[in-house]
Formats: structure tokens, C-alpha cells, sequence
């Protein structure tokens, strides 16, 4: 396509004549339909201002009826070289001012009965292409202009552009003229337009419940597996996901363009793993854009109408939703059953609240207004939350005057790492305060309460669906909100039972008594079940990494002749600091890891503290398995001499269970620190010298009289 | 509304700052928000006008490998007559002449620091004398110290010199050992050292000192210990005792690490300090600054007025001058500072402030300054200018040092108070000093600790906030 437009800015009626004539018959009827044509390429040349004159004019009309009534036919059809290329610049061009049109015209969803919805999402692993597949199905059906906008269209965030990952649920709806196989098209009727909905949604574990319900929403998915890499950990996840859910799946092999690419290893693999049928997987190139022709023929043609019941009471799916400082929360929704219709009084089931639909429409690719949602179609919905923790995802969401069964499959968000958000500098609380509420308005998978540490002063213990969920909040309120944050060590949510029947969920270790009263009689922490797919070479340091972390192996088996599969269940504890990254150093990057939450079991855990000059240092505090708590805690205390400066006094650093002491270390005393005359000429030097060191202090924190540097804290993270 | 009924019931509770009783700690801990607004933030009372004056004398036959002071090497051909002398003091009178009088207060002190100011021939420093007196006066008893450095002079010059006025020598022996005065590039041997002390000694300048370096690259703890011995054994007044700073841009800088070999180790380093204390101290020596000892009665007044942040004048290229609360450096290279000394003429600049000075910076000037000296800070003083929250504050602060030994508060009859006795209402804390040595080895740090307290009491509280906690101490 890229080659064309440029061959077209130069030479325009030419390359007019190319693109008519060079494509194979046996996918015209599809691909000639007014959208592709509209959108195929506009050549931005310059010499062709004088068109866009004429299409001001014209963009007054009907553009869905005047493309309708120029119905194209690259065979029959011919028509003058000057006339054509006038009009289709018209149509080529400006095809956001043509959704503008087409706005002014109000899309009339009632056009689209569920027989012509598709709702589909796209699964992948990180960095098979599923963005920029995305992307290019936008272009195609002219939903998004080529070349404008940004890349990676759905993910708006810039950590998710930074990440190249999906963290947020996004919806578009595309317009796509398609004859049905058996649809018999001679007769002069033209070919149905269909209602395509792409789903986009996170493919992290740690979003799982988000996918699965933005999967509820959808009949099919495009599985899309890198034609080099092969089926990757995510890929095996996201599959089952699609697969349990009864979703049609459509294979996409997806950049065939690689000199390395192997579409038939991967199709062998997919048979393998998935029983799927290689004669079924369609080979695209998303940078070329070879084969995606096929895809939404494909999606039509194989994925199911949404089953909905367009007579019965009104249930919505809530997808997601995000907070606009003009319009308040929007709400990405499925209608399932029934019709949603702008100034509808609505109720959502989980939270019990009511709203009115106070606008209503689709993502085209921007919010644009219908006044009606069908059965099967999806959109936005704005009714006045004010804030998104009221926009459970997976609610169901029902006429306020009809009560309804709720959707199946809601659950409240399950927090399974924690950890403690402390301002660098003590004294800007307030900002971070202002910046998590703000950041929460727009993620209310988090869970926020304030907490207190001596070391620390003032905080939020947060909760995260999990490590990504976690990382990429941080990283939001810095770069969103530039807040300088102290993280604690992650920790996860233990069970602790007491000889007197009590139990204790501890979310922050500081909170279990070091020296109980209560006799602890057993501790439960959350374990995962791990995936884990390995070049074969790599299988000894992966095994030895894998049981160090405590993991129980599962399942081994090979994917091809040079892969493995493996399945592990492991301690959430003993991945969530620093698993991936040691898993993909050893094996070159080439590992590929996916888990799913899996249940408590029992284990022999113990408080580690650190204490400073005998002073415990609650935020230091961790939970370890007995096993493994002196080389942690011996480790911790070493790390803490090399990052803790010599301080007037002598230090000492203790690791701690309970009274017993297990390692110790000794910072000695500051002898002398820089004793410069100080004379008439000096004292403005000497001011600033002594001014930096008192800045210096102030950015410590501080444990008893023991100054600590923030950078202890972050060396914390690195001892797992 | 609550504004404006809580206030005024507010002040009527605060005592004023300059309240003859010391505050119970109770009272500090429920005001000190808005107290510190009505005592450190305006402006402290114009100081006097100066009664010192330093004058820059930057020449040197070469520069030191520790030195980053701006000077002026001449060579080892150098003579006497050598233009550039002449032509700097001619610079250095009009700038004296140029210099508004800041109130009309005769001289105290006159100080010639350098470079070696001991290379300029008497008659220029005459002239600049005679320019000090016409300009300001100069006292019959005023202290005019002058650094001199062996080798550079002799007996009639230094004659000359006495006859001119000068009535105290900073000599800059710096070490006995041929080694290291060789290893950090100085331009005099031992002998010229001996050869120094003999010639001042003979002519008669009773109020003299000793400069020396320690820490040095190679310096050995028996080196250290030989030059202090020989420092005692020559009977100086006074004795300064420099560590050894390793600036950049300097050759020590390119070559050396603080704390690393050849230098002394920190250790080794706070042992070299302790030694000084303890040798110069059994010989009479009063350790009355960081790093200065004399015998009792011969202080350096000139440094004095430094560590008691009283204002001077300072004259000629890179010197600074503190008038009317501004410190003013001159510029730190010859051309410029000619320019600086023409515009000076023409009234194009300015070198003295408008007398205003901000609180808190005067704070820490004093803190900073006050406990550098064996004397201390004086907090009665310091309470009465700044408020009793501040003190109570650094008192707090301190309060794990009074314990540990690096911190002595001492009562009006400067006697030290115990840690428990620090609550005791009986008995005032009236100083405080760094104990000696182990307070001043770590002055920076503790100095360090009082500016963040002077700091907070500063960036604390907007008015708001301060309101906010009286509300909830009311509602309480």
C-alpha cells in the first residue's frame, strides 16, 4: 500500500488505473467496496489541492448514498480518467471529515440488526503485532485515516505506548460492505454493510477478569501468533481464555514479511497445542499489509452474529471505562440484550446506583453520538458517574424500571500485590495524595488506603491486580502527574492463623506483631500457576531458577523439536520481585512467561525485620519462608552498609525474626568530615557547601537518629 | 470568620519574642508556627558600619599545588620594581578611594592576606596604608597582621614593615619537612623557615603566628607531631592549623582523593587533628577556633569579626567584603577587576547592600560562624533576635549530641550542663559549643543539623496551615 501511494503522488491518474486493475478477482467484491475504496490511499500530493475544493462542496451531501450510488465496477464499469480520479479524491480524502458527515447524517444504527454485528477482539503475545494489526483494520475500513493519527491508535496511554502493551479496554466500531458467501450479488443488490466492533483489550495475566469480560462481550477473536517467535506463554493464556469462553477463534499468522518467519513451524504448533486447523490460519503482514484482505472477510464470515435478544429487557456489559475532565466517566459497553436509548434511566447491578443515559453512541474511532445502542452493537454510554470506582468492569448494566437477571461472570477486582506509595520528599504528601485520586479516577482497579510509617510518615498501602498492573501505576504517576514516589518491597496477601482460631490477612508485613501474643499455627500465602515456554537449551538454569523460587512442576512438554512447555505452580511471593527479569536473562531474553491466580497453600513463613540501631524499620519489613530467611535477611543487612552513609554515631543493622537475631552488620562512626578554614572569603562557599549537605539530610528518612537514603529503599527491591 | 476572631485571641496568648523568661517547652510546642513569621522573617536592625578592612595581595613567585585562590605567580625573575606590583596597588588605592564610606568609624583591623603580600615592597604597602587612613583612619592600637611567607623577606625589610605599622605576621610555615614542603610545590625550604622565625622573632613582633598544614600527600603522623613540636619550641602567639582541602582545578585535585593514598586515610586524618589539639593544648595553647590556637589574649581580632559576622571591607582582586549585609565578591581576574575598580569610579557599581538583611540567612551566618569558636553560640543573643522556638528547636536537635559528647551547653558561668539537667528551668542553657575535638572534627555535620532547622522554621508553615493547627488545638 505504501508503495502505491507513493507511485500515486506521482503520477495520480496512473497509479488510479493500478490499483483498479492489479487486484485478483477472486477478492474484488470485498475489496472493492466503497470503504476500501475511501480509504485504500489518499496520496498526499499537492497538486492535487484544487480536488479538495470540490470535495468541500460535496461533503455537504449524503456520502454513504453518494458512494452507494457510485457503485464502482473495476470491469464494467469504466469511466473517464478525469471525472473518476475528481471523485474518488472525494472519497479518498479527508476520512475524518467523511465520519463528520457521516456524523451529521447520524449513523442510524437501526440499520444493523445483530445479523450484521461482529464483535471480535484481538489476543496476542506482547509484541506479536496486535496493535499494529489493529491499526491497519482501522485504516482499511476507513475508520482511521493512513499515515495520520499515531501509531497504536487504541493505546492511548503513553505507557502503553512506551511498552508497546494494552492496559485499558478499548472499543471501535468499523463499517465494512461484504457479500456473504452465498449471497448471491449479480442480481444487483449490493452487498450488506456490517457493524464490526474490535475489542481491544490488555493481554497481560494480571488483566485477566478484564479480558474475560471484554471476551464476554465478543463472539470471535483474531489469535495472533508472530510468524518467527511462534506460540508464546500469552498466546497459550489468551487462548484458553478464548477457548473456555466458546469464542470462534481465527488464526492470524502475522509477520510473514520476516526473512525468519516460519508460518508452517507455527501452524504445526498451533495444530498441536490448540487443535487448531492450519488450513484455517490466515498469513498477514501488518507492515506490508499482505494478506490482511482476508481478515475482516474472515471475521465475517467465520464469527457468529452476537446472540442477543433484541425483545427482552435492556442488559449492557460494562467494558471498561476512563475519566474525561470535560464529560465525566465514559463507559465502554456491550448491549447484549435489548436497546439503550439516549435520556434512559439505567441502573448498574453491582453497586445498585442509577444514572441516565445522558449520551449514547460509538467509537468511530472518537466518541460519536448514535442516540441508540442495539442488541449486539457496543459503544459508550456518558451518565453522569463521577467517578470510575462506580464503573465496576463486568457489571451489568439494566433499565432502571426493569430489573433484570445480572450478566454472568462479574467479580469484584481481586488485589494480589501490594505495596507501600510514599512520597520521596515527606513534605509533598498532599501531591501525591492529589496525584493518586487523580490517577484512581481513571484506574479504580486500585485499591488505596493511607497508612503510616515511622520510616516513611505518611502514605497509601496500595493494592494492584498484579507486578504489571503495579509497574505501570508507577510509572503513570510519574510521568502523568510527576510524583516522586518511595515504593516499599511488594508483598502479597498472606494468611496468618493464631492458636486461638484467629486469622489475620496481612497486606503489609509491618502489621504482623513480631513478637505475637497468639502462638502462629499455620500461614497461607497465594500461589500461581506459571507457564513458562523455553528454547529446549535453556531447561537446566530455567529448573534451577524455577525451584530456587520454591516452584512444583506441573507439566513438561515439548511444543516442537526445538521448544518446551512447562507448567509450574509457585508462590506469588517468589515471582513478584524480580522473576521475569532473571527468567529472560537467563535465557538470553528468549523465555516467554504467563500465570494465572491459583489458590492458598499452606507454607512456613516468617516476619523478617530490619532494625536500625535496634529501632525496627517498618517499611523494611518483609515475609519470607523460613528457608530462606537467613540468606535474605543476611543479604538485606549488606545491602543496607553499602547504601547507609557513616553517620556521627556507629550504626548497626540487625535482621530480625521475631527476638532472634540472624544477621548484623556495623556502619562505624564518622571520624571527620571536611574542616576548611573559614575566613571573610569563605563563608558564602562554606554556606552553600553546608546548605547542600543540610539538603542532603533532609531528603534522608529517618529511623530513630539513623538517616536513611531513599536509595535504600530502592536497593530494598532488588533482594528478593 | 474564624480568621478573624482566632487571631487576635491567638496573639494575646503569644508572648513577645523578646520575653525576659525562657518559654517552657510546652509553650514551644503549641506556637511556634506563626511565631517564627513575627521573629525570623523581618528584616534584622542595619549593621555597623565596619571597622576592618582585608586587602587582597594576590602576587606569588608560584602557585601551590593545593591553591585555587586567585593570584598572581610572577616567576621566580620577578624583582621588586616589576610593574605589574605597582600597577595592581595603584588599582587596589583607587578602589579603597572609590569606596563609600559606609558611616565614618576609624579602623580596628587591617589584614593582608594573599598570594604572599610579604613579596610587595614596603612603600606600596605603605601606600595603601596611607590610602586606609585618609580614607577610613586607622586606630592607634589597630591589629594590621600581614602574611608573610619564609624567603620572601628579611630583617630590614621586615623592619620596614614594623615601621610602617604592622604589628602582626601570619607566617606560612605550613610544614618542617623538606619532603612535603617540596611535594606541595612551596617555594621555601626548611631552612628559609628557620631563617623566618628567627628574623621576626628578632624584630621585635610580639603578636606572630604559625601556619600549618595537615594532611598532607606522604605526611606521616611523626612528621606531624615534629612540625607541631617545632612550632611549640618556636614560641608563636598563635598557631593555625589548616586541613589540607583538596580543591579542584588544582594540582592536588588532578593527582589526589580525599582519604586515599598518599593522603591520610579519615582516620588517620582525625588523629592528626586530635594530635594538634592535644600537643598545642599542653603547650597553653587555646583552641578558641576550628582551626586556630593562640596563647590566651592573641586572638587574630581580624578573624574575629569574621566568626562574629560583623561587617567588613574587603579590598583588591577576589576579595570579599561584607557591608551593609551584602557579601560582595570582587571579580576574580586581573582585567576584570581593573574594569571593576574603573566602574567603581564612574558609579556604575555597587559593592556595599542597603542594609537589609533576611533573617534566616543572618541565622545561619550566625550559627555557622558562632560555632566554629570554642566561645559558641550565645543564645541569649540568638534567642533575642531570632525567637525562643528556634533555639528550643536546635536544642532538641542537639539534644542526642549533648548526650554523645560532640555537643556542651554550658550555663551563664560557662559551666557544661549535663543532657538531664537540660530540662532543669535553674539552670539556663547560655552557650553552646562543639566540644573539642571530637564536636569540631565533625562541625559541618552538626552545623549542618541547626540549618535544617533554621530551614524548616523558614519553608514551614504558610499562614493557612499555621491556622489550621491552632483551629484543631482549639477544637482539641
Amino acid at each position: 500500500m505504501t508503495q502505491f501511494s507513493r507511485s500515486a503522488a506521482q503520477y495520480p491518474l496512473l497509479w488510479i488505473q493500478t490499483t483498479s486493475f492489479s487486484r485478483k478477482s477472486s477478492t474484488l467484491d470485498g475489496f472493492y467496496s466503497h470503504t476500501l475504496l475511501h480509504t485504500a490511499v489518499f496520496p498526499q500530493n499537492p497538486e492535487m489541492g484544487y480536488l479538495s475544493k470540490a470535495s468541500k462542496i460535496l461533503r455537504q451531501s449524503n456520502y454513504l448514498s453518494l458512494s452507494r450510488n457510485f457503485n464502482f465496477n473495476p470491469i464494467t464499469g469504466r469511466i473517464t480518467n478525469e471525472r473518476f480520479s475528481m471523485t474518488r479524491a472525494v472519497l479518498c480524502s479527508h476520512s475524518r471529515q467523511n465520519s463528520t458527515a457521516r456524523e451529521k447524517n447520524s449513523i442510524d444504527l437501526s440499520e444493523y440488526p445483530p445479523e450484521l454485528v461482529r464483535n471480535f477482539s484481538i489476543i496476542a503475545h506482547v509484541d506479536h503485532g496486535k496493535s499494529t494489526l489493529a491499526d491497519r483494520l482501522l485504516e482499511l475500513t476507513g475508520t482511521i485515516k493512513k499515515g495520520h493519527g499515531q501509531p497504536q491508535y487504541l493505546d492511548k496511554l503513553q505507557v502503553e505506548r512506551e511498552r508497546g502493551i494494552t492496559v485499558k479496554a478499548q472499543t471501535a466500531t468499523m463499517f465494512y460492505k461484504h457479500s456473504v458467501n452465498g449471497d448471491d450479488n449479480s442480481d444487483g443488490k449490493e452487498s450488506p454493510n456490517f457493524l464490526l466492533n474490535l475489542i481491544d483489550t490488555p493481554g497481560h495475566v494480571d488483566f485477566t477478569y478484564e479480558v474475560s469480560r471484554s471476551l464476554a462481550a465478543c463472539q470471535g477473536v483474531l489469535l495472533v501468533v508472530d510468524a518467527a517467535q511462534g506460540v508464546q506463554a500469552q498466546t497459550v493464556a489468551n487462548f484458553y481464555l478464548a477457548f473456555e469462553s466458546n469464542l470462534t477463534i481465527v488464526p492470524v499468522i502475522n509477520k510473514i514479511d520476516q526473512p525468519t518467519a516460519d508460518p508452517d513451524r507455527v501452524k504445526a504448533q498451533l495444530k498441536s497445542m490448540f487443535d487448531l486447523d492450519p488450513s484455517d490460519a490466515l498469513l498477514t503482514s501488518a507492515k506490508t499489509g499482505e494478506g490482511l484482505e482476508q481478515i475482516l472477510p474472515a471475521v465475517i464470515e467465520r464469527i457468529p452474529a452476537p446472540p442477543g435478544r433484541s425483545d427482552s429487557p435492556l442488559r449492557m456489559l460494562l467494558l471498561d471505562s476512563y475519566y474525561d475532565e470535560y464529560r465525566g466517566v465514559i463507559c465502554h459497553v456491550a448491549v447484549v440484550d435489548g436497546v439503550l436509548r439516549k435520556g434512559d434511566k439505567i441502573s448498574a447491578a453491582a453497586t445498585g446506583q442509577s444514572y441516565e443515559a445522558l449520551d449514547i453512541g460509538i467509537m468511530h474511532p472518537e466518541l460519536t453520538p448514535t442516540g441508540i445502542l442495539l442488541t449486539g452493537q457496543v459503544g459508550y454510554v456518558v451518565s453522569g458517574m463521577r467517578s470510575t470506582k462506580e464503573a465496576r468492569v463486568g457489571d451489568t448494566i439494566y433499565h432502571t424500571r426493569n430489573a433484570v437477571e445480572p450478566l454472568p461472570g462479574f467479580k469484584p477486582a481481586k488485589h494480589m500485590v501490594f505495596s507501600g506509595l510514599y512520597p520521596a520528599d515527606g513534605s509533598d504528601f498532599e501531591a501525591l495524595n492529589h496525584a493518586i485520586e487523580r490517577l484512581t479516577c481513571n484506574d479504580a482497579s486500585v485499591s488505596i488506603t493511607k497508612e503510616t510509617s515511622t520510616a516513611l510518615g505518611l502514605g497509601f498501602r496500595c493494592g494492584f491486580l498484579g507486578l504489571l498492573h503495579m509497574d505501570v501505576f508507577h510509572q503513570r504517576l510519574e510521568q502523568e502527574y510527576g510524583a516522586h514516589v518511595i515504593s516499599t518491597v511488594p508483598t502479597v496477601p498472606y494468611i496468618f492463623e493464631f492458636s486461638d482460631g484467629s486469622k489475620l490477612e496481612v497486606q503489609n508485613p509491618a502489621t504482623l506483631p513480631s513478637n505475637p501474643k497468639q502462638r502462629v499455627t499455620a500461614c497461607w500465602e497465594p500461589t500461581v500457576i506459571a507457564t513458562i515456554i523455553i528454547p529446549s537449551e535453556y531447561v537446566g538454569p530455567v529448573i534451577t531458577l524455577v525451584s530456587e523460587r520454591r516452584g512444583h512442576q506441573l507439566e513438561y512438554s515439548f511444543i516442537d523439536s526445538q521448544r518446551i512447555f512447562m507448567k509450574y505452580r509457585l508462590p506469588l511471593r517468589e515471582i513478584v520481585v524480580d522473576f521475569y527479569n532473571e527468567l529472560k536473562s537467563i535465557t538470553s531474553g528468549y523465555a516467554s512467561f504467563d500465570y494465572e491466580d491459583s489458590d492458598y497453600q499452606q507454607a512456613d513463613l516468617v516476619k523478617l525485620d530490619i532494625l536500625l540501631n535496634g529501632q525496627p524499620v517498618d517499611a523494611m519489613a518483609t515475609i519470607v519462608h523460613n528457608t530462606k530467611a537467613y540468606r535474605v535477611g543476611r543479604e538485606l543487612a549488606e545491602k543496607l552498609k553499602n547504601v547507609i552513609d557513616r553517620q556521627m554515631f556507629e550504626i548497626s543493622i540487625q535482621a530480625a525474626i521475631g527476638s532472634k537475631i540472624i544477621a548484623r552488620e556495623t556502619i562505624s562512626a564518622m571520624r571527620k568530615n571536611v574542616l576548611a578554614k573559614c575566613y571573610g572569603g569563605d563563608v558564602t562557599r562554606k554556606r552553600k557547601l553546608l546548605e547542600k549537605q543540610k539538603e542532603g539530610k533532609k531528603r534522608m528518612k529517618r529511623v530513630g537518629s539513623v538517616d536513611i537514603p531513599q536509595e535504600a529503599f530502592h536497593q530494598l527491591l532488588k533482594v528478593s | 470568620m474564624v480568621k478573624s476572631t482566632l487571631t487576635p485571641m491567638f496573639w494575646a496568648l503569644t508572648p513577645k519574642p523578646k520575653s525576659p523568661k525562657q518559654p517552657s517547652p510546652a509553650f514551644a510546642n503549641s506556637t511556634p508556627l506563626v511565631r517564627h513569621k513575627a521573629s525570623v522573617n523581618p528584616t534584622t536592625p542595619p549593621p555597623p558600619p565596619p571597622s576592618s578592612a582585608y586587602i587582597h595581595l594576590p602576587f606569588c613567585r608560584k602557585r601551590c599545588h593545593y591553591c585555587d585562590f586567585p593570584i598572581l605567580a610572577l616567576g621566580s625573575a620577578s624583582t621588586p620594581d616589576d610593574p605589574r606590583l605597582s600597577n595592581y596597588v595603584h588599582h587596589l588605592c583607587r578602589e579603597i578611594t572609590a569606596t563609600k564610606p559606609h558611616a565614618h568609624t576609624p579602623l580596628q583591623t587591617v589584614y593582608f592576606g594573599g598570594g604572599t603580600p610579604s613579596l610587595v615592597p614596603p612603600t606600596l604597602v605603605s601606600s595603601v596604608l596611607e590610602t586606609l587612613r585618609a580614607k577610613f583612619g586607622i586606630r592607634e592600637d589597630a591589629e594590621i597582621s600581614m602574611e608573610m611567607d619564609p624567603g620572601t623577606f628579611d630583617a630590614e625589610k621586615m623592619r620596614e614593615m614594623v615601621v610602617l605599622g604592622l604589628n602582626r605576621v601570619s607566617l606560612g610555615v605550613q610544614a618542617f619537612q623538606e619532603e612535603l614542603l617540596r611535594a606541595c610545590g612551596r617555594a621555601h625550604g626548611v631552612k628559609e623557615v628557620l631563617e623566618a622565625i628567627r628574623v621576626v622573632k628578632s624584630c621585635g613582633v610580639r603578636n606572630w603566628s604559625i601556619d600549618l598544614i595537615a594532611s598532607l600527600p606522604h605526611q606521616s603522623s611523626d612528621m606531624w607531631e615534629e612540625s607541631l613540636r617545632l612550632t611549640v619550641d618556636s614560641q608563636p602567639t598563635h598557631v593555625s592549623v589548616y586541613d589540607l582541602q583538596i580543591e579542584q582545578g588544582t594540582k592536588f585535585g588532578r593527582l589526589y582523593s580525599p582519604g586515599e593514598f598518599p593522603l591520610p586515610s579519615e582516620t588517620q586524618s582525625a588523629e592528626f587533628y586530635k594530635m594538634a589539639s592535644r600537643i598545642l593544648g599542653d603547650a597553653n595553647y587555646n583552641h578558641y577556633e576550628i582551626s586556630s590556637y593562640c596563647k590566651s589574649g592573641y586572638e587574630c581580632k581580624h578573624n574575629f569579626t569574621y566568626w562574629k559576622n560583623k561587617p567588613f571591607y574587603g579590598f583588591g582582586l577576589g576579595s570579599t567584603s561584607f557591608v551593609g549585609g551584602l557579601r560582595f565578591s570582587r571579580p576574580r581576574k586581573v582585567n576584570d577587576y581593573f574594569n571593576f575598580v574603573q566602574n567603581l569610579e564612574n558609579g556604575l557599581v555597587n559593592s556595599s547592600g542597603d542594609g537589609q538583611i533576611h533573617g534566616k540567612d543572618t541565622a545561619m551566618d550566625v550559627v555557622m560562624l558562632s560555632l566554629r569558636t570554642s566561645q559558641g553560640l550565645d543564645l541569649k543573643c540568638f534567642q533575642e533576635s531570632f525567637g525562643s522556638p528556634i533555639v528550643l528547636s536546635l536544642l532538641e536537635v542537639y539534644k542526642p549530641y549533648v548526650e554523645s559528647g560532640l555537643v556542651v551547653c554550658l550555663d551563664e558561668h560557662r559551666k557544661s550542663i549535663r543532657v538531664d539537667d537540660l530540662n532543669n528551668t535553674e539552670r539556663k542553657v547560655v552557650y553552646m559549643r562543639l566540644s573539642d575535638p571530637e564536636g569540631f572534627l565533625l562541625s559541618n555535620e552538626l552545623i549542618a543539623l541547626a540549618f535544617g532547622v533554621i530551614d524548616s522554621w523558614n519553608d514551614c508553615p504558610s499562614y493557612q496551615e499555621a491556622e489550621a493547627t491552632l483551629k484543631q488545638e482549639f477544637i482539641c
